[in-house]
Protein backbone atom coordinates (compact mmCIF):
# COMPACT_ATOMS: atom_id res chain seq x y z
CA UNK A 1 0.00 0.00 0.00
CA UNK A 2 1.47 3.47 -1.28
CA UNK A 3 1.33 6.70 0.69
CA UNK A 4 -0.81 7.62 -2.29
CA UNK A 5 -3.85 4.65 -1.76
CA UNK A 6 -3.31 6.02 1.61
CA UNK A 7 -4.60 9.36 1.04
CA UNK A 8 -7.61 8.13 -1.08
CA UNK A 9 -8.34 6.08 2.09
CA UNK A 10 -8.70 9.18 4.30
CA UNK A 11 -12.26 11.27 3.55
CA UNK A 12 -12.34 14.60 2.76
CA UNK A 13 -12.34 17.08 6.02
CA UNK A 14 -16.22 18.62 6.07
CA UNK A 15 -15.72 22.26 5.98
CA UNK A 16 -19.14 22.76 7.65
CA UNK A 17 -18.61 21.01 10.63
CA UNK A 18 -15.95 22.39 13.20
CA UNK A 19 -14.39 20.99 16.44
CA UNK A 20 -16.26 23.20 19.50
CA UNK A 21 -13.23 24.69 21.57
CA UNK A 22 -10.19 22.39 20.51
CA UNK A 23 -9.46 19.13 20.37
CA UNK A 24 -7.36 18.31 23.42
CA UNK A 25 -10.60 19.53 25.96
CA UNK A 26 -12.92 16.86 22.93
CA UNK A 27 -10.35 14.04 24.47
CA UNK A 28 -10.76 15.30 27.88
CA UNK A 29 -14.80 14.87 27.61
CA UNK A 30 -14.98 11.82 25.88
CA UNK A 31 -13.03 10.11 28.81
CA UNK A 32 -15.70 11.82 31.04
CA UNK A 33 -18.37 10.10 29.63
CA UNK A 34 -16.63 6.78 29.39
CA UNK A 35 -15.90 6.72 33.47
CA UNK A 36 -19.28 8.02 33.90
CA UNK A 37 -20.90 4.96 31.85
CA UNK A 38 -18.82 2.88 34.10
CA UNK A 39 -20.74 4.13 37.24
CA UNK A 40 -24.19 4.48 35.40
CA UNK A 41 -23.49 0.33 34.57
CA UNK A 42 -22.69 0.10 38.69
CA UNK A 43 -25.75 2.49 39.02
CA UNK A 44 -28.11 -0.13 36.87
CA UNK A 45 -26.85 -3.42 38.14
CA UNK A 46 -27.07 -2.30 41.96
CA UNK A 47 -30.95 -1.20 40.95
CA UNK A 48 -31.55 -4.00 39.23
CA UNK A 49 -30.59 -6.37 42.02
CA UNK A 50 -31.89 -4.25 45.11
CA UNK A 51 -35.64 -2.41 43.36
CA UNK A 52 -36.95 -2.08 46.80
CA UNK A 53 -33.60 -0.59 48.48
CA UNK A 54 -33.99 2.31 45.67
CA UNK A 55 -37.64 2.34 45.92
CA UNK A 56 -37.67 3.76 49.35
CA UNK A 57 -34.51 5.59 49.25
CA UNK A 58 -35.48 8.10 46.99
CA UNK A 59 -38.21 8.96 48.66
CA UNK A 60 -35.74 9.88 51.72
CA UNK A 61 -33.28 12.20 49.82
CA UNK A 62 -34.35 15.90 49.52
CA UNK A 63 -36.24 16.59 46.65
CA UNK A 64 -35.40 20.70 46.79
CA UNK A 65 -31.84 20.04 47.00
CA UNK A 66 -31.70 17.53 44.06
CA UNK A 67 -33.59 20.60 41.86
CA UNK A 68 -31.88 23.13 42.94
CA UNK A 69 -28.72 21.84 42.07
CA UNK A 70 -30.40 20.69 38.54
CA UNK A 71 -31.82 24.44 38.02
CA UNK A 72 -28.09 25.88 38.88
CA UNK A 73 -26.65 23.66 36.40
CA UNK A 74 -28.61 24.40 33.54
CA UNK A 75 -28.95 28.07 34.32
CA UNK A 76 -24.84 28.54 34.93
CA UNK A 77 -24.36 26.30 31.55
CA UNK A 78 -27.17 28.72 29.82
CA UNK A 79 -24.76 32.14 31.48
CA UNK A 80 -21.57 30.22 29.62
CA UNK A 81 -23.41 29.56 26.47
CA UNK A 82 -24.20 33.46 26.17
CA UNK A 83 -21.05 34.13 27.14
CA UNK A 84 -19.41 32.30 23.79
CA UNK A 85 -22.85 34.02 21.76
CA UNK A 86 -21.69 37.12 22.86
CA UNK A 87 -17.85 36.62 22.21
CA UNK A 88 -18.49 35.45 18.67
CA UNK A 89 -20.49 38.78 18.16
CA UNK A 90 -17.47 41.35 19.19
CA UNK A 91 -19.43 42.04 22.17
CA UNK A 92 -16.30 41.51 24.80
CA UNK A 93 -18.13 43.75 28.03
CA UNK A 94 -21.32 41.43 27.63
CA UNK A 95 -19.31 38.10 27.39
CA UNK A 96 -17.52 39.17 30.74
CA UNK A 97 -20.93 39.63 32.21
CA UNK A 98 -22.79 36.47 31.47
CA UNK A 99 -19.17 34.66 32.15
CA UNK A 100 -19.34 36.31 35.70
CA UNK A 101 -23.00 34.96 36.14
CA UNK A 102 -22.29 31.48 34.75
CA UNK A 103 -20.05 31.56 38.11
CA UNK A 104 -21.80 33.15 40.37
CA UNK A 105 -24.78 30.77 39.59
CA UNK A 106 -22.24 27.70 39.25
CA UNK A 107 -20.55 28.07 42.94
CA UNK A 108 -24.35 27.62 44.59
CA UNK A 109 -23.65 23.96 43.44
CA UNK A 110 -21.02 22.96 45.95
CA UNK A 111 -23.09 25.45 48.18
CA UNK A 112 -26.07 23.20 47.55
CA UNK A 113 -24.09 20.06 48.05
CA UNK A 114 -22.76 21.12 51.43
CA UNK A 115 -26.35 22.14 52.62
CA UNK A 116 -27.83 18.67 51.22
CA UNK A 117 -25.14 16.75 53.14
CA UNK A 118 -25.64 18.44 56.69
CA UNK A 119 -29.56 17.56 55.87
CA UNK A 120 -28.49 14.32 55.07
CA UNK A 121 -26.55 13.91 58.21
CA UNK A 122 -29.30 15.56 60.26
CA UNK A 123 -31.69 12.98 59.17
CA UNK A 124 -29.27 9.77 59.45
CA UNK A 125 -28.37 9.88 55.53
CA UNK A 126 -24.28 9.06 55.24
CA UNK A 127 -22.34 6.33 53.10
CA UNK A 128 -23.14 3.48 54.98
CA UNK A 129 -27.05 3.87 55.11
CA UNK A 130 -27.56 1.33 52.33
CA UNK A 131 -26.44 0.05 48.63
CA UNK A 132 -28.78 3.57 47.36
CA UNK A 133 -27.28 5.86 49.35
CA UNK A 134 -23.74 4.37 48.60
CA UNK A 135 -24.33 4.60 45.11
CA UNK A 136 -25.97 7.87 45.72
CA UNK A 137 -22.49 9.16 47.44
CA UNK A 138 -20.21 8.31 44.96
CA UNK A 139 -21.91 9.15 42.16
CA UNK A 140 -22.85 12.75 43.15
CA UNK A 141 -19.39 13.17 44.33
CA UNK A 142 -17.93 11.93 41.79
CA UNK A 143 -20.05 14.80 39.69
CA UNK A 144 -18.95 17.47 41.81
CA UNK A 145 -15.01 16.85 41.77
CA UNK A 146 -15.81 17.28 38.10
CA UNK A 147 -17.72 20.24 38.43
CA UNK A 148 -14.98 21.92 40.47
CA UNK A 149 -12.85 21.18 37.82
CA UNK A 150 -15.35 22.78 35.58
CA UNK A 151 -15.11 25.99 38.22
CA UNK A 152 -11.41 26.79 38.14
CA UNK A 153 -11.74 26.49 34.79
CA UNK A 154 -14.23 29.22 34.29
CA UNK A 155 -11.94 31.42 36.66
CA UNK A 156 -8.73 31.08 34.68
CA UNK A 157 -11.41 31.96 31.42
CA UNK A 158 -12.68 34.40 33.29
CA UNK A 159 -8.79 36.01 33.99
CA UNK A 160 -7.73 35.61 30.46
CA UNK A 161 -11.39 36.78 29.16
CA UNK A 162 -10.71 40.33 31.54
CA UNK A 163 -7.53 40.55 30.14
CA UNK A 164 -8.88 40.60 26.70
CA UNK A 165 -7.27 36.95 25.84
CA UNK A 166 -10.09 36.20 23.39
CA UNK A 167 -12.01 37.61 20.61
CA UNK A 168 -14.57 37.44 18.04
CA UNK A 169 -11.69 35.94 16.14
CA UNK A 170 -10.05 33.22 18.31
CA UNK A 171 -12.21 32.65 21.80
CA UNK A 172 -11.29 28.45 21.30
CA UNK A 173 -10.29 28.53 25.02
CA UNK A 174 -13.84 30.17 26.34
CA UNK A 175 -15.94 27.44 23.68
CA UNK A 176 -13.77 24.62 25.03
CA UNK A 177 -14.60 25.58 29.29
CA UNK A 178 -18.39 25.94 27.69
CA UNK A 179 -17.90 22.56 25.99
CA UNK A 180 -16.72 20.91 29.65
CA UNK A 181 -19.44 22.70 31.52
CA UNK A 182 -21.98 21.84 29.19
CA UNK A 183 -21.12 17.71 28.90
CA UNK A 184 -20.37 18.13 32.99
CA UNK A 185 -24.19 19.41 32.57
CA UNK A 186 -25.54 16.58 30.83
CA UNK A 187 -23.70 13.87 33.37
CA UNK A 188 -26.18 15.66 36.16
CA UNK A 189 -29.17 15.77 33.90
CA UNK A 190 -28.68 11.76 34.00
CA UNK A 191 -27.85 11.63 37.89
CA UNK A 192 -31.35 14.05 39.14
CA UNK A 193 -33.35 11.23 38.24
CA UNK A 194 -31.89 8.20 39.16
CA UNK A 195 -31.99 9.39 42.58
CA UNK A 196 -34.42 12.27 43.03
CA UNK A 197 -37.68 11.46 40.55
CA UNK A 198 -37.61 7.44 40.48
CA UNK A 199 -39.19 5.80 42.70
CA UNK B 1 -20.26 36.59 6.37
CA UNK B 2 -22.34 38.15 9.08
CA UNK B 3 -21.98 35.89 12.63
CA UNK B 4 -25.50 35.12 13.83
CA UNK B 5 -26.79 35.51 17.17
CA UNK B 6 -28.15 32.92 18.67
CA UNK B 7 -29.32 34.62 22.33
CA UNK B 8 -32.94 33.41 21.74
CA UNK B 9 -32.60 30.29 20.47
CA UNK B 10 -30.55 29.59 23.78
CA UNK B 11 -32.87 31.37 25.86
CA UNK B 12 -35.91 29.07 24.16
CA UNK B 13 -33.49 26.22 25.57
CA UNK B 14 -33.05 27.15 29.16
CA UNK B 15 -36.58 27.63 29.54
CA UNK B 16 -36.95 24.13 27.75
CA UNK B 17 -34.44 22.78 30.29
CA UNK B 18 -35.92 24.52 33.38
CA UNK B 19 -39.66 23.28 32.17
CA UNK B 20 -38.50 19.91 32.07
CA UNK B 21 -37.15 20.11 35.47
CA UNK B 22 -40.03 21.25 36.79
CA UNK B 23 -42.55 18.54 35.24
CA UNK B 24 -39.48 15.93 36.70
CA UNK B 25 -40.33 17.22 39.99
CA UNK B 26 -43.97 17.09 39.57
CA UNK B 27 -43.70 13.63 38.17
CA UNK B 28 -41.76 12.15 41.54
CA UNK B 29 -44.30 13.36 43.60
CA UNK B 30 -47.69 12.68 41.89
CA UNK B 31 -46.63 9.30 39.22
CA UNK B 32 -44.23 8.01 42.15
CA UNK B 33 -45.68 4.91 41.74
CA UNK B 34 -47.26 4.46 38.44
CA UNK B 35 -45.16 1.49 36.12
CA UNK B 36 -44.78 3.79 33.23
CA UNK B 37 -43.00 6.70 35.36
CA UNK B 38 -39.33 5.05 33.96
CA UNK B 39 -40.53 5.56 30.42
CA UNK B 40 -41.33 9.43 30.70
CA UNK B 41 -37.92 9.65 33.08
CA UNK B 42 -35.93 7.92 30.62
CA UNK B 43 -37.42 10.34 27.98
CA UNK B 44 -37.27 13.55 29.72
CA UNK B 45 -33.83 12.63 29.94
CA UNK B 46 -32.97 12.02 26.46
CA UNK B 47 -34.54 15.12 25.41
CA UNK B 48 -32.68 17.10 27.80
CA UNK B 49 -29.43 16.14 26.33
CA UNK B 50 -30.22 16.71 23.52
CA UNK B 51 -31.80 20.34 23.64
CA UNK B 52 -27.67 20.42 25.67
CA UNK B 53 -26.08 19.11 23.10
CA UNK B 54 -27.98 20.67 19.95
CA UNK B 55 -28.47 24.18 21.59
CA UNK B 56 -25.38 24.85 23.87
CA UNK B 57 -22.65 22.76 22.05
CA UNK B 58 -23.97 22.92 19.06
CA UNK B 59 -23.52 19.33 18.25
CA UNK B 60 -25.56 19.72 14.47
CA UNK B 61 -22.25 21.55 13.10
CA UNK B 62 -19.46 20.23 15.45
CA UNK B 63 -16.85 16.97 13.82
CA UNK B 64 -19.13 13.93 13.26
CA UNK B 65 -16.83 11.84 15.92
CA UNK B 66 -18.20 14.43 18.91
CA UNK B 67 -21.87 14.55 17.12
CA UNK B 68 -21.73 10.60 17.62
CA UNK B 69 -19.82 10.72 21.07
CA UNK B 70 -22.33 12.88 22.51
CA UNK B 71 -25.84 10.88 20.50
CA UNK B 72 -24.12 7.67 22.19
CA UNK B 73 -23.71 9.17 25.70
CA UNK B 74 -27.11 10.71 25.76
CA UNK B 75 -28.86 7.71 24.49
CA UNK B 76 -27.29 5.26 26.96
CA UNK B 77 -28.45 6.31 30.07
CA UNK B 78 -32.37 6.38 28.78
CA UNK B 79 -31.76 2.88 27.13
CA UNK B 80 -30.00 1.52 30.11
CA UNK B 81 -32.63 2.88 32.68
CA UNK B 82 -35.96 1.41 30.24
CA UNK B 83 -34.18 -2.10 30.53
CA UNK B 84 -33.85 -2.19 33.63
CA UNK B 85 -37.04 -0.81 34.92
CA UNK B 86 -38.57 -3.54 32.47
CA UNK B 87 -36.36 -6.32 32.58
CA UNK B 88 -34.72 -5.92 35.98
CA UNK B 89 -34.73 -9.55 37.07
CA UNK B 90 -32.80 -10.30 34.25
CA UNK B 91 -30.30 -7.64 34.13
CA UNK B 92 -29.53 -8.82 38.03
CA UNK B 93 -29.16 -12.39 36.56
CA UNK B 94 -26.55 -11.81 34.20
CA UNK B 95 -24.97 -9.27 36.44
CA UNK B 96 -24.29 -11.53 39.06
CA UNK B 97 -21.14 -13.54 39.99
Amino acid sequence: MTATTLDHLVPPEDPTRRIPGNKGIWVGITCEFVEFVVLFAVYFIARSHFPDAFHDGAQRLNIVAGTSITLLMVTSSYCIACSVNAIRLGQQRSAVIWLVAGLVIALGYPVSKVMEINWNLAHGINGESGIFFTVYYYLTFNHLVHATWGILGILWVLARLLFHGYSAEDYAGLEALASYWHATDIIWLVIFPFFYVLA
Amino acid sequence: MPVKDHFAQITAAWLGLVALTLASLGLSEWARDFAWLPLVVAAIMWIKGAIVARCFIEAQVAHPFIARVLQVFIAVAPIALIITAFFGNTVARWASV
